[in-house]
């Protein structure tokens, strides 16, 4: 039946190709530009651990100002990262199945001569419960283990195109690089991976990429390493030096816990509650007790990490569409009422009036699926166009689920354009039409 | 003109004329929130920083050679890389500075003053050489910084800083601000204002784009240093094309990363200009849509009431009558799409302003809105209205 009414439907369209295009079109249109836009929104807006972003959590304490909140107009605002006393007391706790205190800063890579000129790179400090909690994928080897964190040893991890650069792609586990005048061992290298966002460091945006190397954060009071991301502070240090940097409040690193069960997200938040009023007896932390253990998705949304203009682009591309059918009807009626007296022959012949609405919508769910996927198609090049525009474009892309997503809203789009033109000609009586003629 | 006949008309097609003004109600909608968020990207935009521009280039670099080490040999290394640099033909001023326009952040603290009620927060750079030339703004009150402003040892701060007029404004109102003290928390330096720029933009979290204090100090250490050039115009790029091997020749054993404040100015803006090209595209396309759309139901309109114009000319109606029963029709059907969309368009505005855009929908755009979709409803009925109005009186009397 599906076939005979799929072949009626074809017949139809290609009786009238000027309207057929204008119908394709309209589809095509308003698929394409619906499509280009939820896409560029699920790539920034995806969870990017399924199943695993809702046991990770980022923790914030409201050391800041006692007179002055973080931000000055909202007194419930606090500091976006924490203090590099404060982690390392936090991170004391054995209640967190994981947890890496973590930030970004930049090395000299001295390649052997041969191979070139030494260059700068950033690199991430990380604990090695890092890899494990992000779903970092290795090529080679694998993380450190909780030995070279304390030590700390000279181990790092490389990303494909750092093992390319100095390697030649080969596998490089137990070689040496040097970092400035140390020499570190390879022992894992990453497989590609490109994250949208740099999901571990909400403090960056849409900007950077992950970092090329990664190395033991316990290196950082040693080598007295320097951020290169954001540092927030609000007094001065108390004396000069890098260690009165540590010790100061000034907030710089990102600090994550692996918390699985509520009843271990809930005794953390205590342990952290806890922590903040003993140190307010030793006079810090002068604003109300305010602590903030946020998993990743709910993180994503408040901090705002995806512009907004990129959601707002999404919803009007979807009203557009809708648009795009609803100025379908009109067409679509006066072309099927056109058909008004081979209708009526065909039920006075015994065809029955759900066999004539299914006919309609067949007809115009072909015109749906074919402007779909010429929008789809448009839309490919569309955000091709659109990735070379924002910063880190070249993530952009069409998934799996965004190829459905625009099938279903092209079969939505038919049925939205056809329904009532299809049930207002199969309402029509067959005798009326017949006395007439 | 009796609106009654119309309307008893237009129930016939009840449906039909729901989609039309469903349809033209989204569109005011969409229009008004594309046009909101097209100007206020635009504002963002236009907003100037005060500098010059077009005309400055940053390079930084950073050492891995052992002497850099020494505190001593950069202080003289970045007087001769300075020299290098002015050397080079098509160069206008140089300074060292971490001040980087349009990179969307920088530095920033928080300050007290001996007039302002509290603490206030602005942004913060060290700079060293004509920064102001620099920059290409004027020290409009007071003096710009001199070499010996600058101390000579690197962990004694400095005494004195240049302020926006901005910040003076928000600190001492009309008051002359020079001589005024700036202190960050207790203990520290105070900073005395002696100059104020009056030009200074860049954008900064906390709404603090327009505030500033540059103090004469470092922006270079043993890790590294950068310099902020300004060219003549035209020149930049043959100078650009110099930076790398004048300063190599100087000392080869760093690193260089040389990027146009043009270059950063458009980084910082792609996503508004994604969003205005954007928008713009779907403002035409949809109001070509909608005038496609009610042509199509116009025209539908007429050619099933050929009969009853017929009948209506020969009962004595004009061809003006039928012309104006079809105009009127439409502004009916459009009018109430625009009462509808005026609703649309204050909700879609709720929707997607968020806490970090506070872009509120003027009235001035929503009446802009409906009145070009006045304009656009009747000029596609037009047609086919005309269309109506050649019906010959006598087609009443044959049958179809």
């Amino acid at each position: 039946m599906l076939l005979y009414q799929l072949k009626i439907a074809l017949t139809s369209l290609r009786r009238n190709p000027v309207i057929t295009s204008l119908l394709i079109g309209g589809i095509a249109l308003g698929i394409c530009v619906s499509t280009t836009f939820i896409a560029l929104r699920h790539v920034f807006e995806k969870d990017p651990l399924p199943g695993k972003s809702n046991t990770l959590f980022y923790v914030r304490l409201d050391n800041w100002d006692p007179q002055r909140a973080y931000v000055a107009e909202d007194p419930k605002s606090l500091p976006t990262m924490v203090t590099y006393r404060d982690m390392r007391e936090l991170m004391k706790s054995n209640i967190p199945t994981r947890q890496t205190g973590t930030f970004r800063s930049r090395f000299f890579v001295h390649p052997d001569p041969k191979i070139g000129r030494p260059f700068a790179e950033d690199v991430r400090l990380v604990f090695s419960d890092f890899f494990t909690m992000f779903n970092v994928p290795f090529q080679y080897g694998g993380g450190w283990d909780k030995a070279a964190d304390a030590k700390p040893e000279p181990v790092i991890v490389i990303d494909q195109n750092t093992n390319q650069k100095l390697f030649g792609g080969a596998n490089s586990v137990g070689r040496t690089v040097r970092l400035e005048d140390r020499n570190y061992k390879v022992v894992g290298v990453l497989a590609p991976w490109n994250p949208p966002l740099r999901f571990y460091d909400p403090t960056q945006g849409l900007g950077p990429k992950v970092e090329p190397i990664y190395m033991p954060f316990n290196f950082t009071p040693i080598l007295e390493i320097q951020t290169y991301g954001n540092s927030d502070g609000w007094k001065g240090n108390d004396g000069n030096g890098f260690q009165a940097f540590l010790n100061s409040d000034t907030c710089w690193l990102e600090y994550w816990v692996e918390l699985p069960t509520p009843e271990k997200q809930q005794a953390f938040r205590e342990y952290v509650n806890n922590y903040v009023i003993d140190q307010k007896k030793h006079g810090r932390f002068g604003r109300p007790l305010h602590t903030e253990v946020t998993s990743m998705p709910e993180l994503t949304k408040e901090l705002g990490v995806v512009p907004p203009q990129i959601r707002s682009l999404a919803i009007v591309s979807v009203l557009f569409l809708i648009v795009c059918s609803l100025n379908l009807i009109g067409l679509l009626l006066g072309k099927f009422i056109a058909r008004i007296p081979e209708i009526s022959v065909r039920r006075a012949l015994g065809a029955s009036r759900l066999q004539v609405f299914w006919q309609h919508i067949v007809e115009c769910e072909v015109v749906g699926i074919a402007g779909g996927l010429i929008g789809l198609g448009i839309s490919v090049g569309l955000l091709k166009m659109v990735a070379k525009v924002i910063p880190n474009g070249d993530v952009v892309h069409l998934d799996a689920e965004m190829i459905a997503v625009s099938i279903f809203l092209s079969l939505v789009a038919g049925l939205l354009a056809g329904i009532y033109p299809a049930w207002r000609v199969c309402s029509i009586p067959p005798a009326m039409q017949l006395k007439v003629q | 003109m009796p609106f009654g006949p119309i309307i008893r008309a237009m129930r016939h097609n009840r449906m039909r004329f729901a989609f039309i003004i469903l349809e033209i109600a989204i569109t005011l909608a969409i229009v008004t929130n594309a046009v909101n968020m097209i100007l206020d990207e635009r504002k963002k935009m236009l907003q100037p920083s005060g500098f010059d521009d077009d005309n400055l280039v940053s390079i930084a670099y950073q050492p891995f050679a052992p002497e850099f080490k020494e505190q001593s040999y950069v202080e003289a290394l970045v007087q001769k890389d300075m020299r290098a640099i002015h050397s080079i033909p098509g160069v206008k001023a140089v300074a060292t500075t971490y001040f980087l326009p349009w990179q969307g952040g920088g530095s920033s603290g928080v300050w007290k003053t001996d007039r302002f009620n509290g603490k206030f927060q602005a942004q913060l750079y060290a700079a060293r050489g004509e920064i102001f030339q620099t920059l290409g703004v004027k020290v409009t009150q007071g003096r710009a910084f001199v070499e010996t402003d600058t101390p000579v040892d690197s962990n004694v701060p400095t005494r004195v800083t240049i302020i926006s007029r901005a910040l003076a404004k928000k600190l001492w109102g009309n008051a002359n601000p020079i001589g005024h003290v700036i202190t960050n928390g207790e203990g520290a330096t105070p900073r005395t204002v002696i100059g104020i720029i009056d030009d200074f933009y860049n954008p900064y979290a906390w709404n603090i784009g327009e505030f500033v204090l540059f103090t004469p100090g470092r922006a270079y250490d043993t890790t590294g240093a950068v310099f902020l050039v300004r060219t003549e115009p035209g020149a930049m790029k043959s100078v650009v094309a110099q930076l790398e091997p004048r300063l190599l020749s100087v000392n080869p054993g760093r690193v260089f990363r040389i990027v146009k404040i043009s270059d950063l100015k458009d980084q910082y803006f792609s996503g508004g200009k994604l969003v205005i090209r954007a928008m713009t595209a779907i403002i035409i396309i949809l109001v070509f849509i909608t005038a496609l759309g009610i042509m199509g139901i116009s025209s539908l309109a007429v050619a099933e009431r050929t009969k009853q114009i017929g009948t209506r000319r020969a009962l004595g109606a004009t061809r003006a009558d039928i012309l104006k029963h079809f105009l009127l029709e439409n502004w009916l059907v459009t009018t109430a799409g625009l009462i509808l969309g005026v609703i649309g368009a204050y909700g879609l505005n709720v929707l997607l302003v968020s806490k970090l855009s506070d872009v509120k929908m003027q009235w001035e755009l929503v009446a802009g809105g409906m009145v070009l979709l006045w304009i656009n409803g009747l000029m596609s009925t037009v047609p086919a209205a005309m269309r109506a109005t050649l019906v010959p009186p006598s087609i009443a009397t044959r049958s179809v």
